[in-house]
C-alpha cells in the first residue's frame, strides 16, 4: 500500500505550538454567535432579545431542509440580534449574547442514557445533529448528513489527523491529551455504520501521537493505526483514501464511492462528548501562531468569541500584524476585520507580520518551469490551465480537466515566476459553472 | 488594535510561498556555468571572459531599453538575460571579433525573447538562435584554435588578423565525420583530451567533466530534472555505438559523446524551461528527439556539428509534446473501472 501520494509540496512545518498544551480561555464578555456557521440551511433564531440563556441551550434551529442547531456558548443574555460578517466576509444573522459570568449549564444537557450496543444508527445520527455536529478540519459539512450518506455505503471509517497545513497544531495536541474520546468517538461512529474497519491517520511529524494511539489501541482489531508522510496536502480527503486504500476518486465522485467515509479527529472527539456528556458543540480547538502574536498558543475557544479576543489572550500583537489568516495558511481565508467571531470551522488563527505577510509581485511571469506539473496532486498541468483561463479559453481549459483541481494551492506556493496559477484557475472554473448553468437554463427552456 | 484593522492585508490562499524564485533558479544557472567559464580562461585564455561579459552586458541592456522603450516593467533583476548572455558566450569561438556578440545578444533578446512576449513566452532558445544568426558570418563562427598553446588574453583580437588561419585547428567531430577517432590523426586529441576539455572548439562546449558537475549541482538544487540531458545523451550514445562509423565502435561513441556540444546542450540548453516540455514523459520523448536528430546531421549533414539544430527543431514541437503527454489526471482513465 502506499506510503504517499505523487505530487504534493514540502513546506516548512512551522508547528510551533505542537508543545503547546490546549488551554481554555475564559469566555469573554460578549459572544457573537452566527446561524450559519458551514454547509446547509442557515438557522432561525429561537431566542428574543432579552431573554437569560443558559450554556449549550438551543438558541438557533433549521426549520426545513437540512441543517443543524446552534447552542448558546456561555450564559447570560441575548443583547441583540443582528447582522454581522463573518471571518469569509459574509454577512450573516448573528445573535450576541453578553457573559454574565454564572456559566450555568442548560438542564437539557446530559449523558446519553442507552448503551451503545442498545443503540440504533437513527439515534446516534440524531444525537450528532442536535448537538450541531459539523467537520471540524475546516471544510465544514455537517456530520450527521455525512453519516447518514455513508451507511450501507462505506466500509471503512477514516480519521483523518493527517494535520497537514502549516502551523496548525491542534489535532496534534487533541490526540495527545484526549485520545480516548477520539477512540470512543471511532467507536460510536462504527456502530452507526455497522462496520468494523476503521484507520486513524497521521503524518510522521506526529510520532508520539501514533504511538500514544497504538498503545491504547493495542487490544482492539477494528480501530488502526497508519502513519503518512508528511506532505501537503496529505489531509485532503482525496489523497487520504488513495494512500489508504489504493483508489483514486473520480472528479465528481464522494469518498462513499470508494467505501469510506471520513471524519476529523476532533470532529471524532465531539461525537463522543456529545454522547458521553450530551454537550453540543459550543466551543472548539483554535491554533493560534504567526510572528505576530506574542504568545502562540493552541486555545479551547468558546463559539462566537472574537478573534481579537482570543489574540488578546495570547498576550496580543508583539509585532504589528499586517495579515490575519482564519485557518491554515495554505488554504485558509485572509481576514479584513478582528471583529469576526470563531466558529464550529476555525481551525487556525495566523497573524503574520508584514516579512511574512509580503504580497507577490502584481508582474508575474511564468517561465514554464514545470514545478507546478511536478507539485498538483491530482495530476494536471496547472501553468496551462492558469494560461488558458486567463484568455478566457474554457474550452481549452476543460480538455485540461480544470474541474478536477481541488484548489489545494500546491502550484502556487512551489511557482518561482509568483504566478496566482490558483487564483486563476479559481476564476476560470468559477466562469465555467456560470456558463453551464447558463447553458441548463437554455436548456429548460428550449424543453418548454 | 481597532485602528488598525484597516491596515490588514487580504489576499487569496496560500499565503506561504516556496523561496525559490527566478531570480534565485537563474543564480544556481550561473553558479553552475562558472567552471566551465574558468576553464575556458585557462585554456582559450582571458578573452573567454570578456566576450562573456560583453554578451552578458549586451544581453542585460538589450533586455532594459526594450522594456524602457515600451514602457514595460523591468525584468533584468530575474537574471534570465544574464543567463541567455553567458550561454550565447559559450557558442562563440575565442576569435570572435567583438561587434558579434553584441549583434548577437541583439538577436538574442530583442528578436527571440522580447518579441515573442519576454520570458517563458520565446518559442526558440534565444542563445542557439543567435548562434544560428551569427553563422551568417561563417568564416568568424567556425575558426578554432588549439587549445592551450593558443590562447588569447587580449579584449581585442591580435592586428595581424591574416596569422590567424595559420592557428586554426581542426575539431574533432571533423575527424568523426569522416569515420576517424581523433586520437588516431596526427596530433590528435585522445577521448580524455575531449572529456576534460583539452581540445579545440567554442569557449563553453569543451570540458564535458566540468559541465557535468555544473548539471549535478543544478540537480541537487531541484532547478532541474536528468530527463532531457539522459534521453538527449542516451539517445546519441545508442545510436553511435549500434550503427558507428569505422570499426571501433565504443571508442567511436566516447568520442561521439564528448565532441562538440553535446553536453552543454543536452544539460544546459535543451532543457532551458520556457522552450521545453513539462512532463516527465514529454522531456523524455523531447531529449530522444533531440538526439536523434543530433546524430543524422552529424553523419548525414554538411557541417560536422548537429546539436544546435536539432534543439532548435525540437523547441517548435514543445507545445504538442506537452499536448501528447499530458498526464492522466488523479482519478482518470487508469482508475475508472474501480
Amino acid at each position: 500500500m502506499p506510503y504517499t501520494f505523487r505530487g504534493g509540496i514540502h513546506v516548512d512545518e512551522h508547528k510551533n505550538t505542537k508543545k503547546s498544551q490546549i488551554r481554555r480561555m475564559p469566555a469573554p464578555a460578549e459572544v457573537f454567535i452566527p446561524m450559519n456557521q458551514h454547509i446547509g440551511v442557515p438557522c432561525k433564531p429561537v431566542v428574543a432579545v432579552g431573554e437569560t440563556v443558559a450554556r449549550g441551550q438551543v438558541i438557533g434551529v433549521v426549520e426545513a431542509g437540512l441543517g443543524c442547531p446552534v447552542h448558546a456558548s456561555v450564559s447570560g443574555v441575548v443583547k441583540e440580534i443582528l447582522v454581522k460578517h463573518d471571518a469569509q466576509g459574509r454577512d450573516l444573522q448573528t445573535i450576541v449574547i453578553e457573559n454574565d459570568g454564572l456559566n450555568t449549564l442548560c438542564p437539557d444537557i446530559k449523558p446519553f442514557e442507552k448503551a451503545l450496543t442498545e443503540t440504533s444508527a437513527e439515534e446516534i445520527v440524531e444525537v450528532i445533529r442536535a448537538a450541531g455536529l459539523c467537520g471540524m478540519g475546516g471544510a465544514g459539512f455537517p456530520s450527521y448528513m455525512k453519516l447518514q450518506g455513508a451507511i450501507g455505503k462505506a466500509d471503512k471509517l477514516i480519521i483523518n489527523g493527517a494535520e497537514c497545513e502549516p502551523f496548525l497544531s491542534a489535532d496534534h495536541r487533541l490526540l495527545l491529551e484526549n485520545p480516548a474520546a477520539v477512540i470512543n468517538g471511532a467507536k460510536i461512529l462504527l456502530k452507526a455504520l455497522a462496520i468494523t474497519d476503521a484507520v486513524i491517520a497521521v503524518e510522521d511529524n506526529k510520532l508520539d501521537a501514533a504511538n500514544k494511539l497504538e498503545e491504547l489501541l493495542v487490544d482492539d482489531d477494528m480501530i488502526k493505526v497508519r502513519v503518512l508522510k508528511t506532505k501537503y496536502p496529505q489531509g485532503d480527503e482525496r489523497q487520504l483514501i488513495y494512500v489508504l486504500t489504493g483508489k483514486q476518486l473520480q472528479a465528481g465522485q464522494l469518498p462513499a464511492d470508494a467505501g469510506c467515509v471520513i471524519f476529523n479527529v476532533e470532529t471524532c472527539a465531539a461525537i463522543y462528548n456529545a454522547f458521553a456528556h450530551g454537550m453540543p458543540i459550543i466551543e472548539r480547538t483554535v491554533t493560534v501562531d504567526g510572528d505576530a502574536v506574542a504568545m502562540p498558543k493552541n486555545v479551547l475557544v468558546p463559539i462566537g468569541t472574537r478573534l481579537s479576543d482570543v489574540i488578546e489572550f495570547c498576550g496580543g500583537f508583539k509585532k504589528e500584524p499586517a495579515k490575519i489568516v482564519n485557518g491554515g495558511p495554505m488554504m485558509g481565508r485572509a481576514v479584513h476585520d478582528l471583529n469576526a467571531p470563531v466558529t464550529k470551522t476555525t481551525a487556525g488563527i495566523l497573524a503574520f507580520s508584514a516579512k511574512f505577510a509580503k504580497t507577490r509581485s502584481e508582474h508575474y511571469q511564468c517561465i514554464r518551469c514545470g514545478k507546478c506539473v511536478e507539485a498538483c496532486p491530482m495530476h494536471l498541468m496547472p501553468l496551462y490551465l492558469a494560461s488558458f483561463g486567463r484568455k478566457d479559453d474554457l474550452d481549452q481549459c476543460m480538455e485540461y480537466d480544470i474541474m478536477s483541481c481541488v484548489e489545494c494551492g500546491c502550484c502556487t506556493y512551489t511557482c518561482p515566476g509568483q504566478v496566482p496559477i490558483v487564483q486563476q484557475i479559481q476564476i476560470a472554473k468559477g466562469k465555467i459553472r456560470e456558463k453551464q448553468a447558463a447553458e441548463k437554463a437554455a436548456q429548460k427552456e428550449a424543453k418548454k | 488594535m481597532t485602528n488598525k484593522q484597516s491596515l490588514l492585508t487580504v489576499s487569496a490562499s496560500p499565503h506561504l510561498h516556496s523561496p525559490v524564485t527566478t531570480t534565485t533558479i537563474m543564480s544556481d544557472v550561473l553558479i553552475a556555468l562558472t567552471p566551465a567559464l574558468i576553464w575556458a580562461c585557462y585554456v582559450f585564455g582571458m578573452r573567454s571572459l570578456y566576450i562573456t561579459l560583453v554578451c552578458v552586458a549586451s544581453c542585460i541592456g538589450f533586455e532594459w531599453l526594450y522594456e524602457f522603450i515600451l514602457k514595460k516593467p523591468f525584468t533584468i533583476t530575474d537574471l534570465s538575460a544574464a543567463v541567455t548572455g553567458v550561454l550565447l558566450a559559450f557558442n562563440l569561438p575565442v576569435t570572435i571579433p567583438m561587434w558579434m556578440p553584441v549583434a548577437g545578444s541583439f538577436f538574442a533578446i530583442v528578436i527571440v525573447k522580447q518579441l515573442f512576449g519576454g520570458i517563458g513566452r520565446n518559442v526558440l532558445n534565444p542563445a542557439l538562435a543567435a548562434r544560428v544568426f551569427m553563422f551568417s558570418w561563417p568564416s568568424d563562427m567556425n575558426h578554432f584554435v588549439t587549445p592551450v598553446k593558443d590562447r588569447y588574453h587580449g579584449f581585442l583580437l591580435p592586428k595581424a588578423e591574416e596569422g590567424m588561419d595559420a592557428v586554426s585547428a581542426a575539431t574533432p567531430l571533423s575527424y568523426l565525420k569522416e569515420g576517424r577517432i581523433p586520437a588516431d590523426a596526427e596530433n590528435g586529441y585522445t577521448t580524455l583530451d575531449l572529456f576534460i576539455g583539452n581540445v579545440p572548439g567554442v569557449i563553453g562546449e569543451v570540458s564535458a567533466l566540468l559541465l557535468t558537475i555544473g548539471f549535478i549541482y543544478l540537480l541537487i538544487r531541484k532547478v532541474t530534472t536528468w530527463h532531457i540531458p539522459v534521453a538527449f545523451i542516451g539517445t546519441v550514445a545508442l545510436l553511435t555505438l549500434v550503427f558507428p562509423k569505422g570499426t571501433a565502435a565504443v571508442p567511436f561513441m566516447w568520442n561521439q559523446l564528448f565532441s562538440g556540444g553535446l553536453f552543454l546542450g543536452a544539460m544546459f540548453m535543451a532543457n532551458d524551461y520556457a522552450t521545453s516540455p513539462v512532463t516527465g514523459n514529454g522531456k523524455l520523448l523531447y531529449g530522444v528527439g533531440c538526439g536523434l536528430i543530433t546524430v543524422f546531421i552529424r553523419y548525414f549533414g554538411s557541417g560536422a556539428e548537429g546539436v544546435s539544430y536539432s534543439i532548435l527543431v525540437m523547441n517548435l514541437l514543445v507545445f504538442y509534446i506537452d499536448r501528447l503527454t499530458k498526464p492522466v489526471r488523479f482519478g482518470g482513465k487508469k482508475h475508472a473501472k474501480q
